[in-house]
């Protein structure tokens, strides 16, 4: 069988592996029998597989079996917690902000030495770090936590109409200060305002989580504030990985679905009772009549949730976000127009 | 505005795929698996770490047992294999690789570390112990056993210094004990490529043999 010959030498690394399918086996072995350049190929290939199996006599057998000592695992999931923490355990509606704090800090970790490295507006990974220990720092005051940075001398109330120029300041002010101290510094007392935040008893306790407050422009529960705080967190954490070069992967499925709840109940509100009614979908999930419930729909919609919370969050432009839709097309648009003008981040 | 959203990884649209962490499905099917435990660590879940040990600890230890040859050792390296994978979690990208391969050259490669200091520290302690310099074809004397030792190191540090590509099936064949088939799904690589990568590999080996001790063996020796 010397056509076999190409063919078997093309397998032969993999035979000395050990890597072959039976039926490739019974291939190799009839023709080594009679190609002694194969075969001197094969004996060099597998020797050099057998040394590195290593010796077998001294105590441990060529192909150990992994010996796993009792406790092995406890021990090893022990030591790594102990380097970093897990997600502190909160009430369902503070999970996604929990989980999200989680992945920041784990991406930070990556930003040593690259600090200075520009990320979304004219902020660097430290600025967006700053911002975020200014823009959490609304819903610590309201839960009682003292806010880690001193006021601003402008120190207006963000409630109001005017939340959004007072939100601004106050990031813009924090930042001037942090740019002051160093990354670390920045990092920890946002990571410090961010545990304050899970230990407060309104992210443990659905009870005192009910309570509306209007933060930032909008009245909503608290447990819907930390669900905020969630999609800022985790919108500037994707900014800060594009900005390194490393994606951060979307939140988990049961986080992403609050996510995407919170704000389609928000476009609704912003979209108000009287406009065009459009069948809202999530691909792969929910669906929802945006606008009138007194007309027919006038068109459908549909989003990836990723991207959906993206439109909203002001990382995508409206007619550039991936939709599917069917129907009349200006009604489309103004849905995805007011969905691109809630962002705030 | 920043409006620079290009086009996304498949693997961040499959949102609550529920899938057992060792399968031996397509490539689609392993990036969906090894992108939602990606996701759970990166978001400080530690189920997935425990699932992620569940998974691929004994083939860690397997690995590290390989190249140290000791228990303890590869005790210590698989502690830091997967300490690394919890703390450092954007050290991984599903899209580059599979956890399983990635895992495996981890832990390799902190093998491969651990016996070159090892090997520093016994000759910092008996600098003149000539066993400790034995070469394969040194005078008749070291026993058979410590010249293959001395070999199955050399080549060893060969394979950690081998470019990725080719590393990572080499791993999934030899250590992780796919088919070279296998591998090639679990990559998604054509079969062609992954046997002319794992023949590729064996050849270097091969002549690493023949070739003066790695430099950096060398140092540590």
């Amino acid at each position: 069988m010397t056509d076999d010959h190409d063919g078997v030498r093309d397998l032969l690394a993999a035979w000395a592996f050990g890597t072959l399918s039976p039926a490739e086996e019974h291939l190799v072995a009839p023709h080594l029998a009679e190609c002694a350049s194969c075969a001197a190929q094969a004996r060099r290939l597998r020797e050099t597989v057998r040394l590195l199996d290593g010796p077998a006599s001294n105590g441990l057998p060529g192909t150990p079996a992994a010996p796993r000592p009792p406790g092995g695992a406890s021990d090893i999931l022990a030591f790594a917690r102990r380097l970093r923490p897990a997600a502190p355990p909160v009430a369902a509606h503070a999970a996604p902000y929990a989980a999200a704090v989680a992945g920041l800090k784990a991406l930070l970790v990556e930003a040593e030495g690259r600090w200075g490295t520009p990320v979304v507006h004219d902020w660097d990974v430290h600025a967006t770090v700053a911002h975020l220990l200014a823009a959490d720092e609304p819903l610590a005051g309201r839960l009682g936590i003292a806010a880690r940075v001193p006021p601003s001398s402008t120190g207006a109330d963000a409630d109001g109409s005017a939340w959004e120029d007072a939100w601004n300041r106050r990031s813009a002010d924090v930042i001037v200060r942090e740019h002051g101290r160093t990354p670390e510094e920045t990092v920890a007392d946002w990571a410090a305002q961010a545990a304050a935040l899970l230990a407060a008893p309104e992210a443990h306790d659905p009870e005192p989580a009910g309570r509306a407050t209007l933060l930032m422009g909008v009245r909503l529960p608290v447990a819907d504030h930390f669900v905020v705080r969630a999609f800022e967190t985790w919108i500037h954490t994707d900014d800060i990985g594009r900005a390194l070069g490393l994606p951060v992967p979307p939140p988990p499925a049961v986080h992403l679905d609050r996510l995407v709840r919170l704000a389609v109940r928000v476009l609704g509100l912003a979209l108000g009772p009287a406009a065009p009614p459009v069948l809202f979908a999530i691909a792969g999930g929910e669906r929802w009549v945006l606008g009138s419930e007194d007309e027919p729909v006038r068109a459908e919609l549909t989003l990836d949730p990723v991207d959906f919370c993206l439109l909203v969050g002001g990382r995508y432009a409206p007619d550039e976000v991936p939709h599917a839709t069917s129907g009349d097309a200006g009604a489309v648009g103004d849905v995805l127009e007011r969905a691109a003008s809630l962002a705030w981040l | 505005m920043n409006h620079w959203r290009g086009a996304r990884a498949d693997a961040r649209k499959a949102p609550g795929v529920v899938v057992p962490v060792e399968s031996t499905g397509d490539t689609s099917m392993q990036l969906a698996v090894d992108s939602e435990l990606h996701r759970r660590l990166v978001y400080g879940d530690e189920s997935a770490l425990a699932e992620a040990y569940t998974a691929y600890g004994s083939l860690v230890r397997r690995v590290a047992v390989r190249v140290t040859r000791s228990a303890v050792a590869a005790e210590d390296v698989a502690q830091e294999v997967f300490a690394q994978l919890w703390s450092r979690p954007y050290a991984f990208d599903a899209r580059r690789g599979s956890l399983r391969s990635w895992l495996s050259m981890l832990a390799h490669r902190r093998a491969v570390d651990w016996v070159r200091s090892e090997a520093r520290h016994r000759k910092d302690a008996r600098a003149d112990d000539s066993a400790l310099h034995a070469i394969p074809d040194a005078a008749p004397g070291p026993d058979e056993a410590l010249v293959d030792r001395e070999r199955s190191l050399l080549l060893h540090s060969a394979l950690a210094e081998l470019p990725q590509p080719q590393r990572e099936v080499v791993h999934l064949a030899y250590f992780a004990g796919r088919t070279y088939r296998q591998a090639a799904v679990e990559l998604g690589i054509p079969e062609g490529t992954a046997k002319t990568r794992l023949r590729t590999a064996l050849r270097t080996l091969a002549e690493s043999l023949a070739d003066p001790p790695d430099p950096a063996l060398e140092r540590g020796a």
